[in-house]
């Protein structure tokens, strides 16, 4: 960041003062984000995959089921743009059907993750003694064992579904927000205005929901764009086991895993996933960044 | 060193990580027992005479009580059972193997992880805001973008297929593991596929604590009295640098040991990660078990570990 981002130009001195600085820490972040062109490429490669899940959902080039549609192993030409796997299946269409999966586990991980971790922060920070002893003890718990494991059994034990295997991450990922929204509200229940709203006899709910969530919500926004990738990571993990979503529906984790056997003929049945994987995660890794530096200033580095 | 408070800390935490242990195979227990199939589904066309005396061997005629009261019995002793599919395999001595093999690559993982992670975060740190650390920061957020199967399978291309091509089948990266232990070139490979995902992390936290500390009046202190560049970032800067790392070494023995599942299966490494995808798929409850009981007590282990060393890094730290 080069200008520095308090000043104001004169323009933005013009009108309502008061109404400006109700909206300047969104306006500001989104101006400093704007400026940081590797979350701003990033950004566009997420709405762009967006959009590709989306049109997968109504259209592919080919049936992602059916198999011989190409040849076997067919290297990618210019009928199938990124070649065939071993069944004869279009790579092109099963990699756009797996970005639509990959985007529902991670999108609806976090919202699990999000309802349920900032409620439980927001109750322990707040009204902290026992309650946040067992919380804090619940969240010390869970960082203690090896997560992608637990969601394996949980899957096993739920099922294969894309909505049992969302649930199991989330059940094993709830703490990094939880954690994140306890510190946050544990320092801004001490703040002036908290205690003015209190002091004026506003009850607890209402001071968790209007005054200490929306002044958490930057955080909050980070902490999130930094999950979904992990959530995606967990899913893909379970699918290269062979323990993810049900095939035939294709996930890039199950495609790598499918390359793998086949990495000596042809490996772009297992480099196209992986790059594509690792593009998202990538993508969503440095708009985290660009979030956080944009909405935190102080914070940066 | 050890001083009558250091053995009851150290005491404390070792019964700590043994009830944990136990707690978490209990949870463990409970939770594979509502497994969908069975181990002896394969069995179909069994005696049912047979199969009665198969089951009254592995007590799964008594009640999950039962079963569970004879269950912590054994883990006290030691005993985990046997093994359902293999049947009459103790298990025990079976995960003692594997565990030392798994242990074997996630030490040189760890061993890599932390090496190759400060390195990089320190040599970003030094040169800060050149494109040295522009390089280092790149390669890190790179780093953790990929899933350690993407890196395993970018690696087995190259070393096993390209250079094969390449030297003409001189020199290559053969996949595969020899004996129980494999040989040091076969480790090399998974470890790093098993840690450079984490040895980016480690530079990140390395890097951001460096620049932390560089900026210290007593950095100043030390570089104005004379001492040359290389002492002061050694035995001034990076000593307290290495906090923030010597914090994450729990989370990364889990994410190693998760790891492990994935890359001892593409390796084909006998060890404990293996294991665990196969009994699950094979339905052998007992070495799921086992395996998890494993994991406790090696997180259990590491986290102490952090703890101990925490001492030794910043002498104000004592219990």
């Amino acid at each position: 960041m080069a200008t520095a981002p308090g000043v104001a130009t004169p323009e933005e001195y013009v009108g309502d003062t008061l109404a400006r600085e109700q909206t300047s820490l969104w306006a500001d972040a989104w101006r400093r984000l704007k400026r940081n062109r590797l979350a701003l490429g990033s950004a566009v490669f997420l709405v762009l995959l967006l959009v590709v899940a989306i049109i997968s959902v109504f259209w592919t080039p080919y049936p992602i089921w059916r198999q011989g549609v190409a040849p076997t192993y067919q290297t990618p030409n210019s009928d199938f743009l990124l070649g065939a796997d071993q069944a004869g299946r279009d790579i092109l269409s099963r990699l756009m059907v797996g970005a639509q999966v990959s985007l529902e586990v991670g999108v609806g991980t976090q919202i699990i993750v999000a309802v349920v971790g900032v409620t439980i922060g927001l109750i322990a920070g707040y009204f902290r003694g026992w309650l946040d002893g067992i919380i804090s003890t619940l969240i010390n718990i869970f960082y203690g064992i090896p997560d992608l494991l637990v969601a394996l059994i949980l899957v096993l034990i739920l099922g294969r579904g894309l909505d049992k295997i969302i649930f199991a991450i989330a059940v094993t990922r709830w703490m990094d927000m939880a954690r994140l929204v306890r510190g946050q509200t544990f320092s801004l229940r001490e703040r002036e205005f908290v205690e003015a709203a209190r002091a004026s006899g506003t009850r607890p709910n209402k001071i968790l929901s209007r005054h200490i969530l929306p002044n958490a919500l930057g955080p909050i926004i980070v902490q999130a764009t930094f999950g979904i990738p992990q959530a995606i990571l967990f899913e893909a993990f379970l699918s290269f086991l062979g323990l993810g979503v049900q095939p035939p529906t294709p996930s890039w984790g199950a495609m790598a895993a499918d390359g793998f056997h086949a990495i000596r003929i042809a490996p772009h049945i297992v480099l196209v996933p992986a790059i594509a994987l690792s593009l998202t995660l990538m993508a969503f890794n440095f708009l985290g960044d660009g979030l956080r530096d944009a909405l935190d200033p102080r914070q940066k580095r | 060193m050890l001083s009558r408070r250091a053995l009851i800390f150290l005491g404390e935490r070792l019964v700590l990580i043994a009830f944990t242990a136990v707690a978490v195979s209990s949870i463990v227990f409970f939770g594979v027992h509502q497994l969908p199939g069975s181990a002896f589904l394969s069995d179909r066309r069994i005696d049912p005479a047979a199969l009665a005396a198969i089951m009254h061997h592995y007590h799964l005629d008594l009640s999950l009580w039962d079963q569970y009261k004879l269950f912590v019995a054994g883990i006290v002793h030691g005993n985990l059972g046997e093994s359902l599919v293999n049947r009459g395999i103790p298990i025990t001595p079976l995960l003692l193997r594997e565990a030392s093999v798994s242990l074997e690559v996630g030490a040189t993982a760890l061993i890599f992880t932390i090496g190759l992670g400060m390195v990089l975060g320190v040599i970003a740190a030094i040169k800060q805001n050149t494109w040295v650390d522009y390089l280092a920061t790149a390669t890190s957020v790179i780093g953790y973008s990929m899933p350690n199967f993407v890196i395993a399978s970018v690696l087995v291309l190259l070393f096993a297929v390209y250079l094969y091509n390449w030297s003409g089948g001189v020199l290559y990266y053969e996949v595969g593991w020899e004996g129980t232990y494999g040989t040091p070139g076969q480790i090399l490979l998974p470890a790093f596929a098993l840690g450079f995902p984490y040895a980016s992390i480690v530079a990140r936290l390395t890097r951001a604590s460096m620049l932390e500390v560089l900026r210290q009046d007593y950095v100043r202190t030390a570089k104005a009295k004379g001492l040359s560049d290389r002492i002061v970032i050694i035995r001034h800067a990076l000593r307290n640098a290495l906090i923030p790392v010597v914090t994450i070494l729990g989370p990364l023995t889990i994410g190693i040991i998760t790891g492990s599942v994935v890359i001892e299966n593409i390796f084909g490494i006998p060890g404990l990660g293996k294991e665990f995808v196969q009994s699950i798929l094979s339905r052998d409850y007992n070495i799921v078990i086992g395996v998890f009981t494993f994991y406790a007590l090696a997180i259990g282990l590491a986290n102490l570990l952090v703890d101990l060393l925490y001492t030794v890094i910043d002498p104000r730290i004592r219990y």
